[in-house]
């Protein structure tokens, strides 16, 4: 009897749950839009909240890796615009630079430099091919810098006023007294043979004098820093400071004679 | 009849249809949460409880698609009626027996929402919604099984690493 008892309440039950089945079946959309409107607000809100926190958190991921991305391409270039401002501030000064009579300028861009401490020669990336000849001038916007040590097909090696084996007839701008200036590993460049009677004083513009045929008159060498004067001796030791950074060489021109 | 695990149930079977079902997916098939979780009632509880839970499941997954609602939830209300005399009927002690009566209920579930739903494509679903689904779905009541029956504890997990 116990056992009818419990199935009919079971049996009850699942007719009940049927009714309700139902009554949600044929009754939309009333009572299923109220049925479903409370589910949602009660059940499912708290997780349409998380996954819309969850689909911001991945979009600001994203987007966090697209503003890198374009933080890293904005400064490499910020960098390459810096050293074009940099090129053009450079091509600006040489625009100014007076031109030698007699000689047409070949650019030329410095692949290398060799040396110790002091750079004594460099490559640059013109040669045989552009017609460079060996014991041509080579000079920047500043001054002389060298002249062609050897040519090469597609380059020429520049051997520096500071290689020690270099030299160049020059004289004081002022006065017109002429030395040969030199670049000594211990004192750095200097102006020898400068008669003592000859006028030279620190600021003094040191230019090539256009002896020995190899550089041009009119060069800018270097300014002078010190001028010794020994009593015992027909010769000043007269210094320099070069007129070009040596260690900053980057566009050069080549002096090209205009008949060949 | 303790109603507060069963109201957690519930809450367990929202999430899964707002946030899981999305993310654990192999092809079209999804895990079936609500048809596991009214099974899984069904095995261990009475026949009233398993009824009452059916058709709260049922409501709670159709909450989404009222002109749906009444069916499903008289689905899972059938389900859990279904897997109830089957448990009855039949001796779950073993682990296969009872990833059968899972794997057969999780399949009845689907086929019939597929019926009532009159998908367009009903035999490519059949086997490829409804199959897969129930598969990944049983794979979900192992890993349960394997864990409430102890076989899996947290001390050999850390023996294991």
């Amino acid at each position: 009897m116990s056992y009818l008892s419990y199935k009919s309440v079971r049996n009850a039950h699942f007719a009940a749950v049927l009714v309700l089945a139902v009554v949600l079946i044929i009754g939309q959309p009333v009572v299923n839009g109220l049925v479903s409107q409370v589910i949602l607000d009660g059940f499912y809100y708290p997780f349409f909240h998380i996954k819309k926190l969850l689909t911001e958190v991945a979009t600001v991921s994203t987007e966090n890796d697209q503003l890198r991305a374009w933080v890293a391409k904005s400064s490499v270039e910020l960098s390459l615009l810096e050293e074009a401002a940099r090129e053009n501030a450079r091509l600006r000064s040489i625009l100014g630079f007076e031109q030698l009579p007699g000689y047409r300028l070949l650019p030329a861009t410095v692949v290398s430099v060799t040396g110790g401490q002091m750079p004594i020669s460099a490559t640059i990336n013109r040669g045989l091919d552009d017609s460079v000849k060996v014991q041509q001038p080579v000079i920047n916007q500043v001054g002389l810098v060298g002249r062609i040590q050897e040519v090469m097909p597609g380059y020429a090696k520049v051997q520096l006023l500071t290689d020690p084996l270099n030299r160049v007839a020059a004289r004081v701008a002022s006065g017109r007294e002429m030395g040969i200036v030199r670049y000594l590993v211990s004192e750095g460049m200097v102006l020898d043979n400068f008669p003592n009677q000859g006028i030279a004083q620190p600021g003094d513009t040191i230019l090539s004098s256009g002896l020995g045929r190899v550089y041009p008159p009119g060069l800018t060498v270097g300014t002078v820093s010190k001028v010794t004067r020994p009593e015992n001796k027909p010769y000043s030791e007269v210094r320099l400071e070069p007129a070009v950074n040596f260690h900053s060489l980057e566009e050069l021109f080549v002096l090209m004679p205009e008949t060949p | 009849m303790r109603i507060i695990p069963f109201i957690l149930y519930l809450f367990l079977i929202a999430m899964h249809e707002v946030i899981s079902s999305d993310l654990i997916t192999v092809y079209t098939a999804v895990i079936n949460l609500p048809a596991l979780a009214v099974l899984l009632v069904a095995i261990y509880k009475s026949q009233v409880v398993s009824i009452w839970f059916g058709f709260a499941a049922g409501v709670v997954m159709a909450a989404g698609m009222p002109d749906l609602m009444g069916w499903h939830a008289l689905i899972l209300s059938a389900l859990a009626l279904t897997a109830f005399h089957v448990r009855e009927r039949l001796n779950l002690d073993s682990l296969c027996a009872k990833l059968l009566l899972i794997l057969g209920g999780v399949l009845m579930h689907n086929v019939l929402v597929l019926i009532v739903t009159r998908s367009d494509e009903f035999l490519y679903l059949l086997w490829s919604r409804a199959l897969v689904g129930g598969i990944l779905t049983s794979l979900v009541a192992w890993l349960f099984f394997l864990f409430k029956e102890g076989h899996i504890t947290y001390a050999k997990m850390k023996a294991l690493f």
